[in-house]
């Protein structure tokens, strides 16, 4: 990660570039300055006159390919003439490309990149508005011990297996096992919640019902119990950086929202902790593999999507439909506006949340999405991230952001699926958990080993990923 | 339009009005794949491109994977049922371990545990007296608001996105004992 950041910010320079730099600095970027034009897209370009278009001083084409900027004389050239502009001025070796705002050698025919010129670009568009502000909203069998000590199958009480499958997931995520100690206590036989089944029927009355469940909604609702019964002895403290109760040590972690005015470019951003991240499916994307395959068009049956491209469809920037206009403080009125999501703090432990049920309110009718996604084993946010985010919104240019430096990685290893067969009122789940490097199925109280194919290829609900450091300590031990 | 554009075979056969439209959707066309090839140069050059060889690496794995387990050798996960677990164990379709009631003291079977305690602590349809179980049920099971209200603000959970659990019944399905033997 450490070189991966240095290339980033200082890109080495061609010779013609560095021998420009020394001995025209600065000058020449700022010049421009004033001619540079941002839209609210993260694009900027030069316009230097409002009344004439540019044209190439030795073939006044106006339309031929790209036209570049010399940064010393200001004369403009058109790709093919860029080579003669140098040639006949020595030293006129950078130009700047006019639509893009991009640093071009002439006698490298490249692009190239240097961050005092990117920082010029950047403090251009933030240039006339008011910073963004921060708005931050209140995060045994025979030979029984050669199986990793935890592994216990549960008891189904009654349609209880959305509970099981979770409880399964939450046992063995990596710093979060200390609380359930019963199952480390080296008994094999399958364990009965029921004393979990009373307690859990106490705090969420409403779900209190020998009925059909959801395994999401009782996730989400166990880290709600665990907070608020650890939250009354450990105070919320906001200097140690939100709650310390167990739950959110381990599962919270932190979305950024950007709002951006479509007119003027103006963001505001929000900050909002979460305990996972609910995901979409995505259908529009298609890997290379599924294309040389038969089906490439999505029905019904057949349709097939990965967990990054639900990833990237999070983090997509949105179009605010016209009746959601929102007021944005630059130009003092409701205006059409993107959003955009990211994540500002990665959790230890990231649970993702695959939405596979359909709701219709006009139907009145819900459906399961029973289509195929496919998930890593290993896992690299770093796209996601508030900082990579944000710097793609601004075309990518080299400029400081504030949490570039975190003391999270960003690369997670898989531990446990949470898997759903069957129908939307009656269907099965089942915990894929992964240990010391293999991959245990547990359906209610039987524990079985099975390939990691198998893991592959199931449907999976809700995906468990863990800091990969976390995951290597636990599996030395 | 792009079809429209490329379908079109000889430019002498063009109105003059044609052959500038296709000028300009050309001009156009160019421009976006020069931002295109921009964007992506920068990306590259500031090394800030994804690890694609990781992707195609698991992208083929599960392929592969999915390969393997629709084949009709392939008896783990289709046929056959489970025989014994990695314990030697084998386990009846409902739980018969037997406890005591937490709430009313009675031995239950472990299977029927939870219809029993949904009676026992007075929930469920039956045991309600008012009637206002179909708006609260199905409010919570598929509204955005009550789940995320009752767990906010450290949810961001919507509430609608829910598959039920359902039969416990094991012999609907079948299983092998779980290992997998390679294709």
């Amino acid at each position: 990660m450490a070189t991966r950041n240095s290339v980033f910010a200082n890109p080495k320079p061609c010779e013609h570039l560095a021998d420009y730099k020394l001995r025209h600095g600065l000058s020449g970027y700022k010049s421009i300055q004033k001619w540079l034009k941002a839209n609210p897209y993260g694009n900027t370009s030069i316009k230097m006159c409002e009344t004439k278009i540019p044209r190439c001083l030795f073939c006044s084409g106006y339309h031929q390919g790209r036209l570049f900027l010399c940064l010393i004389c200001s004369s403009v050239s058109c790709s093919d003439h860029t080579l003669l502009h140098t040639q006949s001025e020595y030293g006129h070796d950078i130009a700047v490309d006019i639509e893009r705002s991009e640093l071009y050698c002439c006698l490298c025919s490249d692009q190239v990149y240097d961050p005092d010129f990117d920082k010029v670009v950047v403090s251009k568009i933030f240039y006339g508005y008011a910073k963004s502000k921060l708005l931050v909203s209140m995060s045994d069998r025979r030979a029984k011990s050669c199986y990793p000590l935890g592994l216990r199958g549960l008891n189904n009480l009654g349609s209880t297996c959305f509970m099981n499958s979770v409880l399964q997931a939450l046992l063995h995520a990596p710093s979060f096992w200390n609380y359930f100690l019963t199952v480390y206590s080296g008994n094999r036989t399958p364990y009965s919640p029921a004393q979990f089944l009373y307690s859990w029927w106490h705090h969420s009355a409403n779900l209190a019902s020998y009925e059909q469940q959801d395994a999401h909604e009782f996730f989400i609702s166990v880290l709600d119990g665990i907070h608020e019964r650890e939250g009354k002895e450990r105070n919320s403290n906001k200097d140690n950086g939100g709650c310390q109760c167990i739950a959110h040590r381990v599962f919270s972690g932190m979305l950024r929202s950007d709002v951006t005015c479509t007119a003027c470019g103006f963001t505001s951003t929000t900050y909002d902790p979460c305990v996972d991240i609910s995901l979409n499916m995505d259908t529009t994307n298609f890997s290379s593999v599924d294309v040389a395959s038969k089906s490439v068009r999505p029905n019904e049956d057949t349709g097939r999507s990965t967990l990054l491209a639900c990833l990237d469809l999070f983090t997509r920037p949105e179009r605010l439909g016209s009746d959601q206009k929102l007021y944005c403080q630059n130009c003092q009125e409701r205006r059409d506006s993107m959003k955009q999501m990211s994540i500002k703090r990665l959790p230890l432990v990231l649970s993702l949340h695959i939405k596979r049920f359909e709701h219709s309110s006009l139907r009145r009718s819900s459906r399961k999405i029973d289509w195929f996604l496919q998930f890593p084993f290993s896992l690299d946010m770093t796209p996601y991230l508030s900082p990579s985010i944000v710097r793609n919104r601004f075309g990518n240019r080299i400029f400081g952001f504030e949490s570039d430096e975190s003391d999270i990685s960003s690369e997670f290893e898989v531990f446990a699926v949470v898997t759903h067969s069957g129908m939307l009122d009656s269907g099965h789940y089942v915990t894929y958990l992964r240990l010391q490097d293999q991959w245990y199925k547990c359906d209610d109280a039987w524990i079985t080993e099975v390939d990691e194919r198998i893991v592959r290829a199931a449907q999976c609900y809700m995906i468990f990923y863990v800091q990969k450091m976390l995951y290597c300590k636990a599996n030395e031990d | 339009m792009l079809e429209r554009f490329m379908s079109v075979p000889n430019e002498d056969n063009m109105s003059p009005h044609t052959q500038l439209s296709s000028h300009f959707l050309g001009e156009l066309l160019d421009s976006i794949i020069v931002d295109v090839a921009s964007e992506c140069h920068r990306i590259a050059k500031l090394g800030l491109d994804r690890n694609s060889e990781e992707e195609e690496e698991e992208l083929r794995l599960s392929a592969q994977a999915r390969v393997t387990v629709a084949a009709p050798s392939h008896s783990c996960e289709t046929n056959g049922k489970y025989v014994v677990d990695i314990f030697g164990q084998t386990h009846p379709t409902v739980a018969n371990e037997v406890f005591d009631c937490m709430n009313c003291g009675r031995p239950i079977v472990a299977g029927r545990f939870a219809p029993h305690l949904e009676k026992c602590m007075g929930k469920g349809r039956k045991a309600r007296v008012k009637a206002t179980r179909s708006s609260t049920a199905a409010q919570n099971r598929y509204s955005r608001g009550s789940p995320v209200s009752a767990y906010s603000p450290y949810s961001n959970s919507t509430g609608t996105h829910k598959l039920s659990n359902g039969t416990y019944n094991h012999t609907v399905e079948e299983y092998s004992n779980g290992t997998c033997e390679e294709p």
